[in-house]
């Protein structure tokens, strides 16, 4: 069993595209698959598959309650807040923002009338589905909840009690190089970074390729619409890395128009990145 | 000063590019200032064709602070370890001491609260690094770069508009160039704003986004409109956006079709207005239809 995650840093490069295609093609040639969108700001695998999802379960967060009948608007609460998720004006009752709230528990500690105690609220969900024989795997933040990594992180706990049922499982993060991004590559065991061969695609690639090294993470890069633009300035990025380009996905009319109607995407790049996969010890 | 914001929700859909160009036609007529926060990845001044030379000052900023633990005063009661809701102290049982991992602290001060014998204290982290320069067009763009691993990017473009704020020179408008995604970096973008454009192109998951993007403004009660860009790629969809956006009385303030130009004025690092003569006339339209939402004097 392997889990391979698939990042790359600049948004709309081709994450999701090539995640979908792998699992696909991986899936037809008999292996157990677990695609896993990590991307829990804005999922799109399952609507590149065209697979229904269904609720698996709901990711909850501890946030703060008050008992305003032990409440003496002492106001304390809000100094040790430093989300600034308390306001309190003297002599009034806190108000409390469940939004800010990140559950540390300090005004809980804090109190000395032991007026907080714990409730939950919802951060997101996990969703399931199958489709293409693959199985799916969906994070969704909830709207307006800031921290996506926690929606990410009980996705990690998900793999990691069912990755013995598959041969390999495909990780497909967000955008960027944050927390989110993060933690969903700690579960991995390799990874490919997809880029596009613009000065963009080159500097947000820069910055996955050194988190990669400081992770320790074998990786290779792959250039999607790369006759687009000019992919001589990611290989001089990932020089640095000791990298070449390991594969190179055309910019064409019918990958788009597949991509957008559900179908995943076939290539001899993908073909190529399904053996290096199969490939890694 | 006006702030205008644009998101996109997906990414890779256009947002810095249209962010840029419809700065240089606005700049036209008003005095403006650029501030690119997505934190994670920040590109703005890239388009515009900058280069690290043309900056003006890149500051590192705090807006975290982490715990760490003085061994000497340690009494291994392990409390902090227990109590910490993120889990970034783990225990050595063999040393009886807190270890303190390097990411994972929120800097929430729970641990430096419960310690009986005060050996933890919280300590400022430089977590970001911030910056300004003069593009070519004669604007000021505000970057901002979180550092590797570090969180509080929330804050951190809170403190990229602040820095545009007071280097704008009294700027009548300031654009931000928002994240992809609804996290923190977005949610902190959209706070504060007079107008928001969507950005997004013709697929299920564009559309599917932006929808989720324009949850987190409808949050803050702030108007919005839409630019498709590549809106001929699928017209099914382009179609779909169109009756979504009439339903919720929402404005499409540009339809740009797919061009290979887009690429090309990326990779030549030139704003699509600047790099071939007809964008001229679609981002001034843009203008003309933001002036119709009365966007520069709500």
């Amino acid at each position: 069993m392997k889990i391979i995650g698939i990042t790359g840093g600049k948004g709309g490069t081709g994450k999701s595209t090539i995640s979908t295609a792998l699992a696909v093609e991986l899936a037809r040639k008999g292996k157990k698959i677990f695609l896993c969108d990590m991307d829990a700001d804005c999922p799109n695998d399952h609507l590149l598959l065209g697979i229904e999802r269904k609720q698996e379960c709901a990711v909850h967060q501890r946030i703060a309650k008050w008992d305003f009948d032990k409440c003496d608007n002492c106001g304390k609460c809000a100094k040790v807040c430093r989300n600034n998720a308390i306001v309190c004006v003297e002599g009034t009752p806190p108000i409390f923002m469940a939004k800010q709230c990140n559950g540390c528990g300090a005004c809980v500690i804090e109190c000395p009338r032991d007026a907080i105690s714990w409730d939950k609220k919802v951060v997101g969900a996990i969703y399931k589905g199958t489709g293409f024989g693959v199985d799916l795997l969906s994070c969704e933040l909830e709207i307006n909840e800031p921290v996506s990594e926690i929606v990410v992180a009980k996705a990690c706990e998900i793999i990691a009690a069912d990755k013995e049922k598959y041969d390999y499982i495909i990780v497909d993060t967000a955008a960027g190089t944050h927390c989110d991004v993060i933690a969903a590559l700690g579960a991995c065991d390799a990874a490919l970074c997809i880029t596009e061969p613009t000065p963009l695609g080159a500097h947000d690639l820069e910055l996955i390729c050194k988190l990669l090294s400081r992770m320790n993470m074998d990786f290779e890069v792959v250039v999607n619409r790369y006759e687009a633009g000019q992919d001589e300035i990611v290989a001089r990025v990932i020089s640095k890395y000791s990298k070449t380009i390991f594969a190179r996905v055309p910019y064409s009319k019918k990958i788009m128009i597949d991509y957008s109607s559900g179908i995943p995407v076939k290539h001899k790049s993908i073909e190529k990145i399904t053996a290096w996969v199969e490939g890694l010890i | 000063m006006k702030q205008i914001t644009i998101l996109s929700g997906k990414g890779g859909v256009g947002k810095s590019s249209i962010t840029a160009s419809l700065a240089i036609a606005l700049s036209k007529k008003r005095k403006i200032v650029c501030a690119d926060c997505d934190v994670d990845a920040s590109n703005l001044a890239l388009v515009f064709g900058m280069n690290t030379d043309d900056f003006k000052m890149w500051e590192s900023i705090s807006t975290n602070q982490k715990a760490r633990v003085d061994l000497s005063k340690c009494i291994s009661c392990r409390k902090c370890a227990s109590e910490c809701y993120f889990n970034a102290i783990d225990w050595d049982d063999a040393k009886k001491i807190p270890v303190f991992r390097e990411f994972g602290c929120e800097g929430c001060g729970v641990c430096e609260m419960i310690c009986p014998s005060k050996a933890i204290e919280l300590y400022d982290v430089s977590n970001a690094r911030i910056g300004y320069g003069k593009t070519k067009y004669g604007f000021v763009v505000v970057s901002g770069q979180l550092e590797m691993g570090e969180s509080g990017s929330g804050k951190v473009v809170s403190r990229v508009k602040e820095l545009a704020l007071n280097v704008s020179g009294h700027a009548d408008v300031m654009l931000v160039d928002a994240a992809a995604g609804i996290g923190c970096t977005v949610i902190a973008s959209v706070a504060g704003s007079d107008y928001v454009i969507g950005v997004c192109e013709p697929t299920p998951s564009g559309f599917s986004d932006l929808k989720r993007a324009l949850s987190v403004v409808n949050h803050f009660n702030i108007h919005y409109g839409i630019v498709i860009n590549k809106y001929d790629m699928n017209p099914e969809y382009t179609r779909k956006i169109e009756e979504f956006a009439k339903k919720k009385g929402i404005r499409v303030l540009s339809k740009i079709g797919y061009d290979k130009c887009f690429m090309d004025a990326l990779v030549n690092l030139v704003p699509v207005i600047e790099f071939s003569p007809p964008y001229k006339e679609i981002f001034d339209g843009i203008v003309r239809a933001l002036e119709d939402e009365s966007v520069f004097n709500r």
